[in-house]
């Protein structure tokens, strides 16, 4: 498809599916550095909660969503195995995490109108703690598999994530003046929260702002604060009709809208137009339309954050403030649960609760929007976690249901 | 949309450039003569990069390699200090950067900066191609690369 002249991106068109389906059981598995355990009894244990949590059967769950893996992915098969049960399930492989954990509500909410489920399982988990010492696996694999950074960055020493998320950071500071205490505020947010968090990784250790600044440098400009974890785990949520979760043990939260925006330049940052944007530009008018509501109304803010940068791009570019002042709004903004601003990451995020690439964001989310998190931002109402992948990035807008 | 195309890291030769792969041989034929070439297309003259089989802009399938200058301007960098892939570990610390082309600035170039310290470099600085010989510990062979230095040595 050709692309129009200076645009780098699209949104998505979604059919409007605002209310018509809830979450109604989440999940967390045990989430660790290096466990010995595998992705598929990490998917089990998180699925195993989700249904506890819902109050539902392995017999009444009939869809299953997740996202290929090279065979590592909790399928419709494995279900049946680790649950004892027999029936035909519907399958979408356009879920898991990234940036689908934020659209499989979207999908689910279709897939029930249609009438192909009732009760939609989505599951994600990871054991790349465990495998990080060989390239299977890893969160590096998949980029040095591909065949354009293989031949041409790859060589170079332009490789993998933290390579590609440093350059943009360099970048993002000379053009907006951000710096890198303003990344370091992020960094400690999110460990403030993992400190509140029982089953975050890092739960056990602070992380201040000097602290921050006197770490050394990983990939200059980024410390290995400014980098996601490397864990094993995983999360699982349950979606029905919103009319049907009424019925079920737990307050209804509901998906008020679902966005989703899209990169011409696909997983190549490098040859990325907007170097420093994310397409999440694309994606947050069709979530908060959507959803009928705007940034303001945010009561927590969650996101796919493999780098404190990619938080701080996804703040601007989302509208929570204009695209170049995000240290501006940081310095005036408290990121914590209690401070009044903007909440974020309050389970810890990527960088401090576990690298299980946001399935567990959309669980906290649920969790504040119950009012039962371990953070908990008071009278939460509208939560959001918005998905990135590089090549897409999406928001889920999820809303406390009312009467 | 970017096409996505997955190989395998298996080879012997990785992380050296696979010079035979159809997508990119021009390329590295180009630095192995010493010249930094990038494809443009036929049809509507835009650039081609990276060489995706069709063109963005009009969808065009023929392209023509052409040489360039080898002058750029240093887009942005970093310095890694920890070996990402154990081939990279005598290398550490090193300075990747995107560099855009004078000829054709929308292309940004993957590249190593070297024959200068980290702490000279600027944004958006003059910088030029150098070629140089590609080697990693443990892997047989070489390759003739695109680095980039400083093109003012006084800078």
């Amino acid at each position: 498809m050709a692309t129009p002249k200076g645009e780098w991106g699209y949104a998505s068109a979604l059919e409007d599916t605002s209310g018509e389906v809830a979450i109604v059981g989440v999940g967390d598995a045990d989430h660790s550095s290096a466990s010995g355990r595998g992705q598929k009894e990490v998917a089990a244990q998180a699925i195993e909660r989700a249904l506890e949590d819902a109050g539902l059967r392995a017999r009444d769950i009939d869809g299953i969503m997740h996202v290929p893996m090279a065979g590592m992915e909790f399928t419709d098969d494995d279900f049946r195995e680790y649950f004892g049960v027999t029936h035909d399930l519907w399958v979408s492989k356009e879920g898991g995490g990234m940036v689908w954990a934020a659209t499989a509500p979207h999908t689910a909410a279709m897939a029930i109108r249609e009438g192909k489920a009732k009760y939609i399982l989505n599951t994600f988990a990871v054991a790349w703690a465990t495998q990080r010492n060989s390239m299977v696996g890893g969160p590096g694999e998949s980029h040095a598999k591909e065949l354009f950074k293989q031949n041409l960055e790859v060589p170079m020493g332009w490789f993998p994530q933290p390579v590609y998320f440093a350059t943009i950071a360099r970048r993002h500071m000379h053009e907006f003046g951000t710096r890198p205490e303003h990344l370091g505020r992020i960094a400690v947010a999110c460990r403030a929260h993992a400190n509140l968090h029982p089953g975050a990784v890092m739960n056990h250790k602070a992380l201040t702002l000097d602290e921050y600044l006197a770490k050394p440098m990983l990939v200059d400009p980024f410390r290995k604060e400014d980098c996601c974890l490397i864990s094993d785990g995983g999360g699982a949520y349950i979606m029905t009709s919103t009319e049907r979760a009424r019925d079920l043990r737990q307050p209804v939260i509901e998906v008020a809208g679902v966005g989703l925006g899209n990169s011409h330049t696909g997983p190549h940052w490098s040859q990325q137009a907007a170097f420093t944007s994310t397409p999440h530009v694309f994606s947050a008018a069709g979530a908060f339309g959507m959803a009928g509501i705007s940034t303001a109304d945010v009561d927590v803010f969650t996101c796919y954050d493999p780098f404190t940068i990619v938080t701080a791009m996804t703040i601007e570019d989302l509208g929570f403030c204009p695209k170049g002042e995000i240290g501006a709004f940081l310095e005036s903004t408290p990121l914590t649960h209690d401070g009044g601003g903007l909440p974020i990451q309050t389970h810890g995020g990527m960088l401090s609760h576990a690298y299980v690439l946001g399935i567990s964001h959309v669980v906290e989310v649920v969790h504040q929007l119950r009012g039962e998190a371990h953070a908990q931002v008071p009278d939460a109402e509208i939560g959001i976690y918005a998905g990135y992948t590089g090549p897409q990035a999406s928001v889920l807008v999820l809303r406390k249901h009312r009467g | 949309m970017a096409e996505y195309r997955e190989g395998s890291t298996s080879r012997a030769t990785f992380p050296l450039p696979d010079v035979e792969w159809p997508a990119t041989a021009p390329y590295w034929a180009g630095a192995a003569a010493n010249e930094l070439r990038i494809p443009f297309c036929d049809g509507c003259g835009a650039s081609n990069w990276f060489p995706e089989a069709t063109c963005g802009a009009c969808g065009g399938r023929a392209f023509t390699w052409r040489v360039m200058s080898g002058r750029g301007t240093l887009f942005s960098w970093v310095v890694v200090h920890r070996p990402f892939l154990p081939q990279y570990a005598d290398a550490i610390p090193f300075v990747p950067a995107l560099v855009s082309l004078d000829d054709a600035p929308e292309v940004r170039v993957p590249t190593r900066m070297v024959e200068t310290e980290p702490g000279d470099l600027r944004f958006d600085m003059a910088v030029t191609v150098a070629f140089r010989p590609l080697r990693f510990r443990g892997v047989d062979g070489e390759v003739t690369a695109p680095f980039f230095v400083p093109s003012d040595p006084g800078w």
